[in-house]
């Protein structure tokens, strides 16, 4: 690939930082890269009446830094170019080089918003390749803070939905409610948001009374407040016609498209990790798997509402933690420094976006060799290409936040 | 949704009216502080034990352990003959070096702590006079005392530190931020300027590389 | 102070221009003040009093302008507050008591900013486009009526002259998206455009019923013939008109949920994206006066202008009581004036005082004192402003006039933190579908029911 074949504007000056002021204005109507794929030829190429629009890294409402090139035909989008890697940070080669319990610190910020799920599954692959059983009150412990997380990432996810559709209110009633659930998480872990809770072998620290009580109040009043919010958003008329009948997605381009989680869910199919690949004490729990949009797949209101759905689902979870939680430690005896036996090990859970994974291979050393993660947004974001064509650039941003992406998990 | 069309925009509009008289969720800092868990590790703040001794021992085990290297310690050993110091390496003037060794936790005679050459310090006190030692003028004060003495030399710095009450560290980055502030002598007479010749030499050079290459033309 | 207290060589720039400039002043201030008063000053006046339309209009501008930068302030606070407290947070709350003076502040930062355009703009048409979007929400002041006689101008097409001033929006927001060589700018100041060009039409419409009945465009007497029971008030016999006038109002205002001209969750600030320091000021203040401004002219049109609800001499009427007036001749009271004037306040002050020195809070004595004598200060206000409501008519009227428009800017306000926005083919279905036919549904219902009432 040579970098020599740039079409550029002709400089009177050889200085590529100086343009004169005749030159002002000229500007390219396609990159100037030829193109390197069928898919970048095909997108780059401008017809009448149609222009770039480039809602940049730097933008509102694209929930984090995701770059989106959209071609325009005036107010209907053509077609959709989605510009990953702002956010990269190496985790994975991070982790490489990092003791294994170094890694739960590193993978915390790839979902910032939902980060217990982030370092479970690790934990659970390293579980699998040191022949590690959790005790069982650590698999409680795990599964409570888990579905607690869950719980304040649906809520935040009802706020900024309605925050890209131009309602001020809703986001700050989600934040309220979560920060009643991340004030009780730091109780028991130490932090608010990036928790590095969960240890191989177990959890960090004891349920203690400060988190118990804040627990017991809140889940007193927890559903009806939620309730409450979203009302302010189910029956508006504005934000129902805003949601119904947009980024539709049907069984079909779901299951095509690999896409895990509420997303699939609200699309028809009854995928859940929880059920599909049993761990920790799920099996011993007793829950639905809410499903919608069985007929035809769903669209942006179905995901919304599903979300909704899910949140009743993990209070009964909360609840049954609650009254089934065993006594016993909360970490299993493990030496200081752990050198797995070579090997590989997959594990997954089921995050808030989807399907988080875990694929680790170990070369007897105290580092792993490499640690692959496959996380839900990166894919469920490669639904907005697809569910894009044809639509209006206010729904760009309405599709892209039903499918809840978190762009730490995006770019790792 | 609602039977009567509009009804849900009323009901919503009742909501935040609701809302609007409600006990506010904003806790006012800093004349209310929030009630932080016992167990929250966010303070930044070393802790005292029921003596009044400092807890930290500075045994370097949080630096090392860091996965993000985060943590820079330091502290004088045992038998106090010399500074060590643990961490990633900073971007003040002091300890500009990449060591490996001091990377590995091993003491390292600190050239932070080295004795750095004095100077005459009446011309900066005439300066720093001049201007009242007001930290505000810093890049005023700096020039002058480039044209003092040739250069700013770390003594000089340290002085204007104490003296403005600025951090040395702003002092430094302010310094280091323009071009014509130097923190070395001039070299002495004798080395040529990068003139002409050296100028052609290099273009010399690189159109051999660039036949050498097999490229021809610059390359962007 | 501390400036003149440094020794002129320790002196900023600043000061060595500030000090010698004030002391300039004091020595010239007592002959400039002499000469002003016996030479310029009569001069000035006689020349006023021969050209005293002239006068009277510079004043009404003068006063128009000076008038709408308050309002705007004041309907930015609000905004700010209430959505705040709508959202269970306080908002500004550090600048001045309760952060009165935040939106004072925002205005002076406003004003310091850099003033720069991007290079490829159109400079003088991205100047100026602003200033025409100004200019038509000012220019409406002309005939709005604040009170009874209190009017601009009672311009017999005032409802017409109405709505040419509100397509010049039009023009000062495309080209203030156009001038600014940006595509976001672009799309917002098109989106304007469709937008307000589609929602004149209803909002013209639903006004021409209203004409039909009041048989008048002027706006003075439509006030006029509001005046008497809140029965009176057109909302009642033009409910529909009023909805409609609404609706399309919010639109014109480019307010949520109408308000994707500046959607700045898709467009970033729309055509406001390349404005900074004082143009963006002006298209901002632009706003919300416009909110103010169609507030007004929804409570002129439907609510009754300046015209209180009920009309309590009416009421006493029925009774058979004299109309209430607060009149005394301060003369008769004799030596006792002087004696209230000079112990009423020290009084008033200490009985409001107490409860705050002897009450439970036990604030120190200076405080409950200065507490006292505001209290005092606002009772005397308060006592002032009923003789003069009272009293003088066109008090109560600006009263009422402004609690309604205020009113109206505060359901404004309201949807604005509740409502999401709709899309623009959502937007432009809504006026062509919905909005247009209904407008002249109520038209041709009120046509009709004048004719069968007249025939009757």
């Amino acid at each position: 690939m040579t970098a020599s074949n740039h079409h550029q504007p002709h400089l009177s000056s050889d200085d590529p930082r100086i343009m004169l002021d005749g030159e002002i204005g000229q500007f390219e109507s396609v990159p100037p890269y030829p193109p390197r794929t069928e898919r970048e030829a095909e997108f780059y190429s401008l017809r009448d009446g149609e222009m770039f629009l480039n809602m940049g890294p730097q933008h509102p409402s694209t929930h984090g830094v995701l770059r989106v090139v959209l071609k325009i035909n005036g107010e209907r989008v053509v077609d959709l170019d989605p510009v990953l890697g702002y956010l990269h940070r190496g985790v994975e080669k991070l982790c490489e080089n990092s003791d294994y319990h170094h890694i739960i610190s590193q993978v915390d910020p790839l979902e910032y918003v939902s980060s217990l799920f982030t370092e479970w599954a690790p934990v659970m692959a390293f579980e699998k390749l040191l022949d590690v059983t959790v005790p069982r009150r650590a698999e409680y412990i795990r599964v409570l803070t888990g579905e607690l997380l869950r719980v304040s990432s649906h809520a935040l996810y009802q706020g900024w939905m309605a925050l890209d559709l131009g309602g001020l209110a809703p986001i700050l009633y989600s934040f309220i409610e979560r920060d009643e659930i991340v004030e009780m998480l730091a109780a028991i872990t130490g932090q608010r948001m990036l928790f590095n809770y969960f240890r191989i072998g177990g959890v960090n620290g004891d349920l203690n009374h400060e988190f118990m009580s804040r627990l017991g109040d809140w889940m007193s009043r927890a559903l009806k407040e939620h309730e409450t919010n979203i009302g302010l958003l189910n029956e508006n008329e504005i934000f129902v016609r805003r949601m119904r009948g947009i980024g539709r997605v049907d069984r079909d381009m779901a299951l095509k498209m690999a896409v895990t989680g509420p997303n699939i869910r609200a699309a028809g199919v009854p995928f859940d990790v929880r059920r599909a690949h049993p761990y920790s004490v799920y099996p011993e729990l007793d829950f639905n798997i809410p499903v919608r949009g069985s007929n035809g797949g769903g669209d942006s209101l179905d995901r919304y509402l599903l979300r909704l759905d899910e949140v009743r689902e993990s209070l009964k979870i909360i609840d049954q933690c609650l009254h089934n939680m065993p006594d016993g430690p909360i970490m299993a005896r493990l030496p200081r420094l752990l050198r797995p036996r070579p090997g590989r090990a997959w594990a997954a859970v089921e995050a808030p976006r989807g399907l988080y994974g875990t694929y680790a291979i170990s070369d007897g050393t105290d580092q792993p060799f490499r640690m692959k993660i496959h996380d839900p947004s990166f894919v469920n974001m490669q639904l907005v290409g697809q569910l894009m064509k044809n639509n209006l650039i206010a729904d760009t941003m309405a599709v892209m936040a039903s499918l809840d992406p978190v762009m730490g998990g995006i770019d790792k | 949704m609602t039977t009567i069309p509009g009804m849900g925009l009323v009901r919503g509009m009742g909501l935040t009216l609701t809302r609007f008289f409600q006990p506010k969720a904003t806790i006012k800092w800093p004349e209310e502080q929030a009630d932080v868990a016992p167990k929250f590790r966010g303070r930044l703040q070393l802790l005292y034990d029921e003596y009044g001794t400092l807890k930290c021992e500075t045994c370097f085990q949080c630096a090392q352990a860091c996965p993000i290297e985060c943590i820079d310690m330091g502290g004088v050993d045992t038998r106090g003959r010399f500074h060590v110091h643990w961490g990633p390496p900073e971007t003040y003037g002091e300890r500009r070096e990449e060591s490996a060794v001091r990377r590995s936790g091993r003491p390292v005679a600190d050239t932070a702590f080295t004795h750095f050459e004095g100077i005459d310090l009446l011309a900066l006190d005439v300066i720093l006079d001049a201007h009242d030692h007001d930290p505000r003028e810093m890049l005023a004060i700096l020039e002058e005392t480039q044209a003092a003495y040739g250069y700013l030399p770390v003594a000089a710095l340290k002085h204007i530190s104490r003296t403005t009450g600025a951090w040395y560290a702003q002092i430094y980055g302010t310094a280091s931020y323009y071009r014509h502030l130097r923190f070395e002598p001039p070299a002495a007479a004798g080395v040529p300027e990068a003139g002409q010749a050296q100028i052609a030499a290099e273009a010399a050079f690189t159109t051999r590389l660039d036949a050498a290459l097999g490229i021809g033309g610059q390359v962007r | 102070m501390t400036t003149v207290s440094r020794s002129w060589g320790n002196m900023t720039t600043t000061g060595k221009v500030v000090v010698p400039l004030l002391l300039l002043v004091l020595v010239l201030g007592p002959i400039a003040t002499v000469a002003i008063g016996s030479w310029i000053g009569p001069w000035i006046v006689g020349l006023a009093s021969a050209n005293l339309p002239i006068v009277r209009f510079l004043v009404a501008v003068t006063g128009v302008l000076l008038f709408s930068i308050p309002t705007a302030f004041i309907i930015i606070y609000m905004e700010l507050k209430v959505i705040a407290f709508m959202n269970l947070r306080v908002g500004p709350d550090r600048v001045g008591p309760a952060g009165a003076a935040h939106s004072v502040v925002a205005g002076l930062k406003v004003l310091s900013k850099e003033d720069f355009s991007p290079n490829a703009a159109d400079r003088t048409v991205f100047t100026w486009a602003p200033v025409l979007v100004f200019l038509t929400s000012v220019m409406t002041f002309l005939i709005l009526p604040f009170g009874p006689d209190l009017v601009g101008m009672k311009l017999n097409i005032g409802v017409l002259y109405l709505f040419s001033i509100g397509g010049m929006t039009v023009v000062g927001l495309l080209l203030a998206g156009w001038s600014s060589f940006n595509k976001y700018s672009l799309l917002g100041g098109l989106r304007a455009a469709a937008q307000v060009v589609s929602y004149e039409i209803p909002l013209t419409l639903s006004v021409v019923g209203l004409i039909l009945l009041a048989g008048t465009m002027n706006v003075y007497t439509l006030g006029l013939q509001q005046s008497g029971w809140f029965t009176n008030w057109y909302v009642f016999r033009q409910p529909l008109g009023a909805l409609i006038f609404f609706i399309a109002s919010i639109a014109e205002a480019n307010r949520t949920p109408f308000d994707l001209t500046e959607a700045d969750s898709e467009i970033v600030a729309g055509f406001a994206t390349e404005y900074s320091g004082m143009r963006f000021g002006f298209l901002f203040f632009a706003e919300y006066v416009n909110v103010f401004l169609v507030s007004a002219l929804i409570t002129t049109f439907f609510f009754g202008a300046w015209n209180a609800p009920v009309d309590i001499n009416a009421i006493l009427g029925f009774f058979n009581i004299a109309p209430i007036t607060i009149s005394f001749e301060l003369g008769t009271l004799g030596i006792a004036l002087l004696i209230a004037i000079a112990v009423l306040p020290l009084i008033l002050t200490l009985a409001l005082a107490a409860p705050f020195y002897f009450g439970k809070t036990q604030r120190p004595a200076w405080q409950a004192l200065v507490i006292g004598f505001i209290l005092f200060n606002l009772v005397g206000i308060g006592i002032l402003g009923l003789i003069a409501y009272v009293n003088v008519p066109w008090i109560a009227g600006i009263t009422w006039f402004f609690l309604k428009a205020f009113a109206f800017v505060f359901v404004f306000v309201w949807m604005r933190g509740t409502f999401p926005r709709v899309r623009i083919d959502q937007l432009m279905g809504f006026a062509w579908k919905w909005l247009l036919p209904a407008a002249l549904l109520n038209l041709f219902v009120t046509a009709a029911a004048i004719i069968v009432v007249k025939s009757l």
